[in-house]
């Protein structure tokens, strides 16, 4: 038998001791139960479409430095916390003291926040369905922690830029952690992009918890580039009549995994999931998503789109498990896809696990491609192919990204999104 | 205008069009009609370029230009339009996008400068009057969920917009109520113009009366079996296909 791929050691060496002790604490603890970990192979389950596309070399371990360009450029219509490879830069973000609303990086936390705070780090994910969080758990040098008291509601969506600078190889571990208070509300965006081109690894753990009657918006925009290879993770933990709310924004790359689980702990707690991925050229992108229903009377909803072109590679894994005592649940899945060309591959599948006997659980999942009827009825308008292309495929998401809450986020991913297809059809 | 001699089409294999003969002239407009299944489609369809359909003999002239050699955009930028029997459903791609977007394609193909979105807004509201569309049509979907009736009403909207030479109007009275097919009527005449040629497919004369065509064709089992003015639509009317020498659902002949 041939043995098991294992992690690098190289990757074991956390750097950046700006941390308060309890995170060290944490993270030395995290690392070394690391010291075992198997990398997946085409035999990991959870993995099996994708781990050929995960390239770790040894020079990638290094901790990128936390300078160079910041992206203070960036104008954004709300509060802004800039991280570079993975540590905060205070001097290129902009947020008001607000009261009940605290937003402070975990290097800034003093001791008895920081002990609260690592006993709660990692409790909103299963470490064994998304491996990659506990690399994150023993690597992180930095984090954004945010905390609204009961009823404390932020005016304005708050960004976090997430700029991986890859001037030479290494990698990053971006950390987020949000307590929202019962009946609280935020909306936050999470935007992940790079410079510079250098074989990179981006390793992301993002963790909301949602006390009873909170309202949580998440947006996600991955825009890396071509050498980054990006592996995150978001936890939900949601009690009584929350409600969360998902828009991931998904451009494909050498490597691009997001493994995104919900729990719905407390009666009436609500969750929307919605994804859209597109790849071209050989890139690659797999969404990995799970809900537990675990209270009863708890509703979600999730739709993915995949578009998939030339010879990338598009993956979604839904699961939904509703447990025993979460009678009354509600649960709809939907993932779409449209393959732009033959030589492309979506791989999806729902996983349903229903151990409840009074609940509504719709999956559907589709694969097609372009209708030529469309296409044709569009180009007898004098509208040339590539465009009908370009709007057939984004009438494919558009459903999705009109759905976005905030606009001038709609906007960027729509420009992006059209900017993409007009590069994809340019052959065509 | 137009010059069809000898047009033979096929599709999946199989020979629907089997030698038509057709010349229309700039200011004319032709009615065909025929039993179900005899090819009228087909030929609107040939004629707007879908290659779900393949010539396999004959040839066709607009302004003594081949037009066979042209892609599907470039008939439409050279002015034929086709208003389909059936239009198509395109949800997520908004009327008013996807019209601007044609209009547009039009200009820039004629080097005129394009309309902005205001421009175009107040323009596309003007035309959804006189084809008598809500402009609440405008956001929605193109054809998403329009009744029979809408959706013919904006097909002549879109000949309208685009201001063809030649405008081939495939059943576009079918499924209209009294009051939409006088709209539609109107919208149609509105288009007729000295240097605009019309080729209208229907199989009811009541359209004839509204749209006085100067030539009447009788197409059957893949070719014009008879042509003549006006009046032949009344006697078929009359008398039905059989009196030609086939059977009203004959698709074979
Ligand atoms: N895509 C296709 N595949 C197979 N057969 C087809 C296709 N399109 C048309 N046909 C066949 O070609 C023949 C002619 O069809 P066409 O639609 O041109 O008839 P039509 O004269 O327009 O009839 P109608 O009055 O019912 O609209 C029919 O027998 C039809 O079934
Ligand atoms: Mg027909």
């Amino acid at each position: 038998m041939k043995s098991v791929p294992m992690l690098s050691s190289a990757f074991l060496h956390p750097a950046g001791e700006t941390l308060p002790e309890p995170l060290l604490a944490l993270r030395k603890e995290r690392a070394s139960a690391l010291v075992d970990m198997p990398l997946p192979t085409r035999k990991t389950e959870n993995w099996k479409y994708s781990s050929k596309y995960l390239k770790l070399a040894d020079d990638m371990a290094i901790s990128l430095p936390a300078e160079g360009k910041t992206g203070n450029s960036l104008a954004v219509p709300g509060y802004k916390v800039v991280f570079i490879n993975g540590v905060m830069i205070p001097e290129a973000s902009e947020y008001p003291d607000l009261d009940g609303i605290q937003i402070t990086s975990f290097s800034d936390l003093d001791s008895d926040k920081a002990k609260a705070l690592a006993a709660k780090l990692g409790s909103t994910l299963n470490h064994d369905q998304a491996q990659f969080a506990r690399l994150n758990g023993a690597r992180f040098e930095d984090g954004l922690f945010i905390r609204l008291k009961p009823g404390a509601v932020l005016d304005q969506p708050l960004f976090i830029i997430h700029e991986t600078n890859a001037d030479a190889s290494g990698s990053a571990y971006p950390r987020i952690f949000v307590e929202s208070g019962a009946n609280s509300q935020l909306t936050l965006v999470e935007e992940y992009i790079s410079s510079g081109d250098a074989q990179v690894l981006v390793n992301t753990v993002t963790e909301f918890s949602l006390a009873d009657g909170a309202n949580v918006t998440s947006i996600r925009l991955n825009m890396e580039g071509e050498n980054v290879q990006h592996i995150g993770a978001t936890g939900v933990l949601q009690q009584r009549s929350s409600r969360f709310e998902s828009h991931c924004v998904g451009f494909g790359g050498p490597l691009r995994r997001h493994d995104l689980q919900v729990r719905l702990e407390g009666e009436g707690a609500e969750t929307k999931l919605n994804g859209v991925v597109v790849t071209q050229g050989k890139q690659h992108y797999d969404n990995h998503t799970s809900i537990d229903h675990v209270a009863a009377h708890c509703n979600s909803e999730e739709t993915y789109r995949n578009i998939a072109a030339d010879q990338s590679h598009a993956v979604f894994n839904g699961r939904i498990h509703i447990h025993q005592d979460a009678q009354k649940s509600n649960a709809d899945m939907n993932n779409k896809n449209l393959l732009l060309s033959n030589g492309a591959e979506i791989d999806t599948k729902p996983e349903l696990e229903i151990y409840a006997d009074d609940v509504k659980c719709a999956h559907g999942a589709t694969i097609g491609q372009l209708d030529e009827t469309s296409v044709f009825y569009l180009v007898s308008r004098g509208i040339g192919r590539r465009q009908a292309n370009v709007l057939l495929t984004m009438a494919f998401i558009n459903e999705l990204v009109q759905q976005i809450p905030v606009e001038a986020v709609r906007e960027t991913a729509q420009a992006r999104l059209s900017d993409f297809f007009e590069q994809t059809f340019q052959e065509a | 205008m137009l010059s069809i001699k000898n047009l033979h089409a096929s599709v999946e294999g199989k020979e629907i069009l089997k030698g038509i003969n057709l010349e229309i002239k700039a200011g004319e407009v032709h009615a065909i009609m025929g039993p179900n299944g005899s090819g009228k489609s087909t030929l609107s369809q040939v004629l707007a370029g879908n290659d779900a359909f393949e010539v396999t003999e004959g040839e066709v002239t607009l302004n003594g230009d081949n037009l066979l050699d042209l892609e599907t955009e470039e008939r439409a930028r050279e002015g034929i339009f086709l208003a389909f029997q059936y239009p198509v459903e395109i949800p997520g791609v908004s009327n008013l996008q996807f019209l601007r977007t044609a209009v547009n394609a039009m200009r820039k193909h004629k080097g005129e400068d394009e309309m902005n979105a205001a421009e175009f807004m107040k323009l596309a509201k003007e035309v959804s009057k006189q084809v008598d569309l809500d402009p609440a049509f405008l956001k929605r979907g193109v054809n998403e969920g329009f009744s029979g009736g809408e959706k013919k009403r904006n097909e002549i909207m879109q000949a309208l917009l685009l201001q063809p030479k030649l405008a081939i109007l495939d059943e576009t009275d079918s499924g209209l109520d009294i009051d939409a097919l006088k709209v539609v009527s109107d919208g149609v005449n509105a288009l007729r113009s000295e240097d605009r040629a019309i080729l209208m497919v229907t199989h009811y004369q009541r359209l004839l009366n509204h749209i006085v065509p100067d030539y009447v064709h009788v197409l059957a089992g893949g070719k014009i079996i008879k042509s003549g003015g006006r009046e032949l639509a009344l006697e078929l009317e009359e008398k039905g296909y059989g009196w030609l020498g086939i059977k009203d659902d004959d698709t074979s002949n």
